[in-house]
Formats: structure tokens, sequence, C-alpha cells
């Protein structure tokens, strides 16, 4: 079987600050993988191991995206090869955009099988790209994955609804995007990060890739920084739990709160 | 007719704020449907101008549709699709975008329309920031859907389509045992975090939400397990964003991507054991202390 | 001169520092007041290759270069002290006299099982009476036929009852002070070695540290390691490695008790604004993190020798004396700038404090690193 993990290597907006102007100060942030990758990582594996599997990791972003410390991140976790698009077109690039360059490239290393990306980026948190990504494929997709287990062409997956799971069949390649909590992504041991800088790695040129264009164009008008309600930041002493119970329902209920 | 704005509509109807977004734009709007016949016609009676309806087996989930979905919305193409936050819809709207080559953008907080342009003011980074956006070409919208529309007069009769559906079904649906919520209608929400050690504890909690009748949900743990509650009580980025008159963050540390899930609540408590923790700067009354103690004592305060 | 980390060593350090606050920060604090061992992180750490980290693969450990296994040690050690310990006792003090000094037939009995965490190890040179004078050991080893018989007492034994393999240093001839010592390769279960009570300490209260009892102990007599008479040199050689680990152990604690006092001084407002606006406070800032900084580029050179086939006895204990004290000095300083607070169990400056102290002790104290510092530059 052979799975592809898409994943990215970006900044956490924790580690960003916004200026009053309302533009992005990203320069205390480090970038690293995207906190769910990992968890997306963790289910190919899953798979791989009960079912035996290629497992390739793609990615494509701006410069960065490609340095030699993002490639062994991600195969440090355990992925075999990577297929990268480094390029500094892409940085502005919408949710459709990247969808349709990772299709691309999904399509360069042919014979994939499944599709296994996190639940969102920590950055941008659209849930998009693997539903784009999906349509441009015509493969179903399915979202909210807790599981996956069967063979290439007889996938069972599970995945939550409200009120519980279902379970699903799926008879060809398939984008499946893990749930945030699907699994607690083991942690690399020190032998597959130092094996990982021999694992082979791809760099694709985003032109050779021939990726359609968008039929729209997004222009940024201005940046701001969203109105946020004040909170009264109010500490109430605790020493004496019952009388901190006492003073939180009476300040509550002055509020109007209660 | 050119449709102006098609909704993307899945297993549920609770399309009513998506109608009014499409509505305010202006031009004629349209649903397309790939859900239960019931939620077809529950959208129809809402008064559209074309609803489409993609039939498929029983068996079949509305996933398996995004291709009836997207020919449908690419022969009659839209300036603007728009879909609510559900996985299912989701799926449906990225079909519908990857065949339009739209634009994509989920954070909209105003839609308008300027000249050419889209207009789109999008919270970006977790709420960190926004931008203002004007998009040349179609763009394709996730928005929280809002309640299930009410009935008007008129409307299109729906028109069903089946297109042969993706090959995934499904076989086995489990019950988590979890009782529904619907936290957006809950006008007071208490959450927990990883500060609740053993679910054993969640009676104590429990105690304290029937006191002021509030719904208890949770921050999303990036752990796998920890199966208190039902998914759809998670609240945050991936989650859901709620607006309460009253929410109570009790060991919960208030990262980002939670927080963004309540920074609509008119007051906001949190409790908790580190005094360090993000959540306080966040609070209009904070108790920096052990819970153990303190909600029992709140719980008592209370009678 | 290259300040820059590689790629590995950074990704080791994110990797390690995942495992710590997953697994080892949530229970620092248990430890700690339970002066529990934590046996359960012992398989779990060597999961990761964490137990024999600089030790070539194909004797079971890691293959990864020294300043990786320092830096990893910081981060474990940053979580919970005690826990560093127990990993830089095993891989420094046990594991590496028996990859350096070990025969072929001492490697493959003790080797793998060591370096793979399957097997955790001890260093038993401390006496009652003989700490920093470790020439002054009484413990004896008596050959007779073709066994040893090892007596005495041996005190401060990180990692026993729960290590099987002890590396142990007696006298084979008392008459010839240092020069009489020799070391041996003990296992738990054999007759005649017993471990007492566990000791309580002021810090590294998770780190078992029983004395051993060595009563008509009968060993085989290839259980000899490094030769006859040359277990003060096994000794010294080691310890040259050990305190780079244990300066890491400090920088751990250093960057934890900073860590822990600049989220303080942004939170806690007096007089109407955060604490962190005043001088006073941001000037101790300035200076804890100078000092940190310092006791990391000598931590790491240190490493760096061991690497590039240098000698790194001097530079060893330059780090270790000035880390060890730069903990001390960095966690006192954290207390002060939390005040009353700092002085209480809800926040782990406490621990830190309590923790750092013995850095300056163990594995040869500040005094014995003097001597080593002193005596490279005046001899």
């Amino acid at each position: 079987m052979r799975i592809v993990v898409a994943y990215k290597w970006t900044c956490d907006p924790e580690e960003a600050t916004v200026r009053a102007d309302g533009t992005v100060d990203w320069s205390r942030a480090k970038p690293g993988i995207s906190t769910y990758d990992p968890v997306a990582i963790e289910l190919a594996r899953r798979l791989a191991e009960a079912a035996g599997a290629e497992l390739i990791g793609v990615t494509a972003g701006p410069k960065g995206v490609g340095a030699p410390i993002a490639s062994k991140a991600a195969l440090g976790r355990g992925l075999d090869r990577v297929v990268i698009i480094e390029d500094d077109s892409l940085r502005e690039a919408g949710r459709s955009e990247l969808a349709a360059v990772l299709a691309e490239a999904i399509r360069h290393i042919g014979g994939v099988d499944l599709v296994i990306t996190g639940d969102s980026s920590v950055d941008v948190a659209a849930k998009m790209v693997p539903t784009v990504l999906a349509g441009e494929l015509g493969w179903p997709a399915v979202a909210e994955v807790s599981a996956v287990t069967g063979q290439a062409g007889a996938l069972r997956v599970e995945r939550s609804i409200p009120g519980g799971v279902q379970v699903l069949e799926i008879s060809g390649p398939a984008v499946l995007a893990a749930s945030a909590d699907a699994a607690v992504p083991r942690v690399p041991g020190m032998k597959e990060l130092l094996a990982a800088g021999k694992k082979p790695v791809e760099q694709l040129e985003l032109a050779a890739l021939e990726v359609p264009p968008q039929n729209a164009v997004m222009a940024v008008r201005g940046m701001s920084r969203p109105e946020r309600k004040a909170r009264k930041g109010q500490l109430i002493d605790t020493a004496d739990p019952a009388a901190a119970g006492t003073e939180l329902i009476t300040a509550l209920r002055e509020a109007g709160a209660l | 007719m050119s449709i102006n704005a098609w909704i993307v509509v899945g297993d549920q109807p609770t399309v009513g704020n998506l109608i009014t977004v499409a509505r305010s734009l202006g031009g004629p709007v349209g649903a397309v449907v790939a859900g239960p016949r019931s939620v077809a016609e529950t959208v129809a009676a809402s008064g559209l101008d074309k609803v489409v309806w993609c039939s498929a087996p029983d068996d079949v989930p509305a996933e398996a549709s995004a291709p009836a979905v997207a020919d449908t919305i690419a022969s009659d193409p839209p300036r603007v699709v728009l879909a609510g936050r559900n996985p299912g819809e989701r799926v449906l709207l990225g079909a519908a975008a990857a065949r339009l080559r739209a634009a994509v953008l989920t954070g909209a907080r105003s839609v308008s329309i300027d000249g050419g342009d889209v207009i789109v003011v999008n919270a970006v980074f977790g709420d960190l920031a926004e931008e203002t956006v004007a998009v040349s070409g179609p763009v394709a919208l996730l928005l929280d859907g809002g309640p299930v529309p009410s009935a008007s007069d008129g409307g299109a009769p729906i028109e069903e389509v089946s297109g042969a559906p993706l090959g995934l079904k499904v076989v086995e649906t489990r019950t988590s045992g979890f009782d529904e919520v619907d936290l957006n209608a809950a006008h007071r929400v208490i959450g927990i975090g990883r500060g609740l050690k053993a679910r054993e504890d969640l009676a104590m909690i429990e105690d304290l939400a029937h006191a002021i009748n509030a719904e208890i949900a949770c921050s999303r743990p990036v752990a796998e397990g920890l199966n208190w509650m039902g998914k759809d009580r998670y609240i945050g980025s991936s989650g859901a964003r709620i607006s309460p008159q009253l929410y109570l963050a009790i060991g919960i540390s208030g990262q980002l991507q939670h927080m963004v899930g309540v920074t609509g609540a008119e007051t906001i408590v949190a409790i908790n054991s580190d005094p360090n923790a993000a959540v306080f700067t966040q609070t209009d009354y904070g108790l920096v202390g052990d819970l153990y103690q303190l909600v029992p004592a709140i719980t008592a305060a209370l009678k | 001169m290259d300040f820059e980390l590689t790629d590995e060593q950074e990704l080791i350090r994110e990797a390690v520092k995942e495992f710590a606050e997953t697994e080892i920060t949530p229970i620092a604090a248990e430890l700690d007041r339970d002066h529990r061992f934590p046996i359960e992180l012992i398989p779990k750490l060597a999961g990761l290759n964490l137990m024999g980290m600089p030790y070539p693969e194909k004797v079971g450990g890691a293959g990864a270069d020294y300043v990786s296994y320092v830096i990893a040690i910081e981060e474990i050690s940053r979580a919970c002290a005690s826990t560093g310990i127990i990993v830089s006792a095993h891989t420094s003090l046990a594991t590496w006299p028996v990859y350096k000094f070990g025969t072929e037939a001492q490697k493959d009995r003790y080797l793998a099982d060591m370096a793979s965490g399957r097997r955790l190890g001890a260093f038993a040179l401390t006496e009652p009476a003989a700490g920093t004078d470790a020439g002054a050991g009484t413990a004896t080893a008596v050959l007779s036929g073709d066994e040893y018989i090892l007596n005495g007492t041996k005190m401060f034994i990180t990692n026993a009852p729960y290590a099987e393999v002890y590396v142990v240093f007696a006298k084979t001839d008392p008459a010839q002070g240092t020069r009489g010592i020799s070391a041996f390769i003990v296992e738990k279960d054999t007759p005649g070695f017993s471990v007492g009570e566990a000791e309580h300490k002021l810090g590294i209260r998770g780190s078992s540290t029983p004395p051993i009892y060595l009563a008509d102990c009968h060993i085989p007599r290839d259980a000899l390691l490094g030769g006859d008479g040359n277990g003060f040199k096994v000794a010294m050689q080691t310890l040259d490695g050990g305190r780079i680990g244990v300066s890491a152990q400090a920088l751990g604690i250093a960057q934890a008790a900073l860590d822990a006092a600049v989220a303080y001084a942004k939170e806690r407002v007096q007089f109407g604004k955060p604490i962190a606006t005043l001088q006073a406070i941001q000037w101790m800032i300035a200076d804890m993190a100078t000092q940190v900084a310092a006791a990391r580029l000598l931590v790491y050179r240190a490493a760096s020798c061991v690497d590039k086939g240098r000698p790194y006895s001097t530079e060893g204990a330059m780090a270790k004396l000035f880390a060890s004290e730069t903990a001390t000095r960095v966690a006192d300083r954290a207390i002060q700038i939390h005040g009353g607070y700092g002085y209480t169990e809800s926040y782990p400056v406490e621990r830190n404090y309590r923790d750092a102290k013995i850095t300056e002790l163990y594995e040869g104290t500040s005094e014995a690193q003097r001597m080593v510092i002193s005596r490279s530059y005046l001899r």
C-alpha cells in the first residue's frame, strides 16, 4: 500500500503577536511540524504496521518548508521518504491553491492508495485543504477520522459523528483527515531521529507540475486587530475556599451574570 | 436563472445563517442537499430560488455525493458557495471549491459585494487578527450554519438528481452513549480541561452545572481516550465556538486554540491551580487554587 | 566556531522535551513528595533509546553524539532532576566503564543490555569515610581461587536497588592506597550483596540512593574490570564524563527555575503593575539568564570536546563547577522573585532549589572540581 501523509511546516500563532495596526509579528516564532500532523502520521504508521505500506510525506509551501530540519522532523516521525514543493510564490497561497499543488504532487508520485492529513493546520486551521484536495483528485474524503484499518482498495474507517462513531468502508483511494485526538503520536526515538537525515528527499519544481490556475484571486486590502471584549481580570482570594465561593457568586449576581 | 449563491447542505438543515448571508449578497440563492430528503424539504420550505436534492442509497453517507454536488454547482456556477462547519459539509464544499477553482475562506466575520469583488472580513490565525480580503472570482465560505430556517411562502420545488456516488458506505454505527448537546443554545457553559484528573470527578462538575443550569463542555485535548463526553462538547478552533452569558473554565490552561471558542462569552470565570496559566489574562473573575476545593465551595455557595 | 546546534541536536531536544512534558512533568512533583523512584519511566526512556545515547547502535545505544546526550539530560532534568540523574548515572557512570574497560566477554555479557536500558546500572565508589578522598576507601576484594570476595559498605549509590549491574570499587591491595583499588562488575542477586535503607535527602528525592553492603560477597574472578590495581584510574576517568552529565542536570534545573521566574514576574501584579516592570526584578532576570547562558556554553563545550576526541577532564570540571553553582544561585533568585509563594509547594521553584544543591556535591564536590581545574593550570 502507498500512503501519503500531507504535512505542514509552519509557526504556531501562540508565538505570534498582533501589532496595533493589525499586522502579525512572527519574529519570535520558530517553525515546526504543524501540531496535529503527527496524529496523521501516527494513524498512517499504525496502518502500515498492520498492513504493510510505504509512507510518503508531501508538503508544499514557501521557502523554508524544504529546509533539511523540516524534512528530518517529518522523516524522524516514521515516514520513509518525503516529496517537497518549495516555492515562495506559495507564501500567500489560499487553501484551494495549496490543495491543487498537493494534488499534482500526488499524481506525480503515482499509485497512491490513501492520503491522510491532520485535522487542520495550527496556523490557518481552515480544515479545508484535505477536502479540496479530495475534490481535485476526484476521491472520497472523510473528516474526523479516529481510526483506519484494512488494505488498499478496501479501507475501513472510523469517524466521529454526533453521538458516536460511524464505520465506513471505502473501495478505492481516499483522503482522510484525522481528528485532532485520534491518537497520541508516539515520541520519535533517538535512533529514528538520527536516521532521518539519510532518508530520501525529493524536491519538485512548482512550474514543472503545471498546476491549473485558480479562477479566483484574493487581494488583502487591510489588516486589523479584532475587537476584544475587555475583561475585568479580577482575582478572588482563595485562601478560604468557602469564602471564595461566596465571593464569586455574589460578584456574578451583582454583575448580572447569574 | 443564474444562481448567485449556492448553499451546500449535508445531513442537518441547520443553515439559517447561511441563507441570511446568501440573501444579503443579492441575487438568486440555491441549495444543494446531499442528505435525507427530509432535510431537502425543510430547506426548500424556507423559500429558496432553487433546491436540488442528490439522492443516494440509505447506507451511503453524504460525502459520497460530493461529485453530484460539484456537478450541480458547476452546471450553474455561482459567485459564492456557502456551507456550515460540519465534517460532511466541509467535504461537499471542498468538492465544489475544487470544481470551481474557487478561493476558500473559513473565518468570515462579514461578507459583502463591492463592485466586481466579494469583500470578506476574515479572522486569521485563531482570531489573532482580521484581514479584509477582496476576491475576484468565485469564493467558497465556511460559516456557522445557524438555526434551522423557518418555513416561508413560495420557494422552488425540489429537483432530484442521482449521480453515481463515490465508493463509500456505512457498515456500522456505534453510539457513544453520550447525550447530544447544542452548546450554542446554552446560556451557561462550564468547560473542563486537563486539571480534572479522573472521570469520576465529573460528578462534582455536574453538581455545579445542575446548580446553575449549565451545559458541560471541554477544551480539546490532543489526547486519545479522554472519552468523558461526546465530541460535540469540544470547544475551540477545531470544535464549537460559543457565546454564552457565562463561561466557567475549570482546570483549563487557556491556550489560544481553546479560548478562541469562547471569546464571545459575556462573562468568563476561570479556576486553575497554576497562577501563570494563560487563562487568567482572559477572565473577568479568576480563582487561583485547587478546583477540588473551590468547585464544591461554589456549588455550596449557590444553595 | 559554530554556536548553532545541528538539525539532529535540535530535533532531539524537541523530542525529549515532548517526552518530558507528557511523561515526566505530570509526575515530577509526586516523585519528589513521595520520595518515589520512577520505575515506570525506565522502559519508556529505553524505548526511545535514551538510556545509552552516546553508545554505538551496534552495542545497543543510539549512536548519538555527546552534545545530543547532554541536551537530553538537560531536558529531562528540566522536567525532573531526579529522572535526569537516574539516566545520567546509568549512562555515564555505570555503562561507560563497561564500554571503555570491559573485556570482550564482559561487553558481550552486559553492554547491550545496559546501553539499551534493559538492565539499569549503578556506580559504587563512595564509602562512609571516603568521599572526595576516594583513596581512603576500606572496601576490600580478596582473590581466593577463582573468585574475589568483597567486603565493605558503599554510600549514596544512585539507582540502587533498582539497578541490576553495579560497578563496585574495592581494594585488592590495601597497602597501595589509590593504586590498590580495583573495579568489579557485581550483579544484584549475588549472595552477600544487599542494599540498605533509603536515604532521605533534601532534594532529588525521586532518585534512590541507599547504601549497599558487601558481606563476603563472592564474585567470579572475571568480574574484575579494567585490570588489577587500575580501579582508581577507572573511577576518575568515569567521573570525568559523569560530571558532564551532572553539569547538564544542573543546567536543566537552572533553566526550569529561570523559566518559572520569568513567567511569575510577568503575571504577579503589585503596586498596580506586573513585577516584571520593576528594575530590581529585571536585573535579577538579566543576571540569571546570562549565567544560564554561560553555563550552557561550558556544558556544551565540554560535551563537544568528548565528540572531538579532545581531552575533556578540565572542561568537564569547569562545566560542572559553574553549572552547579549557577543552578543553586538561579534557583535561589527564582524563589526570591516569587516572594512568599516561592516558599510553598504550590510553585515548582522550591523543588528546583532543593534539587540544585546536590549538583555542587556529588560526582566530585565543587572543591574537587577546583582541584582538577587548578591542577591543569598550575602543574
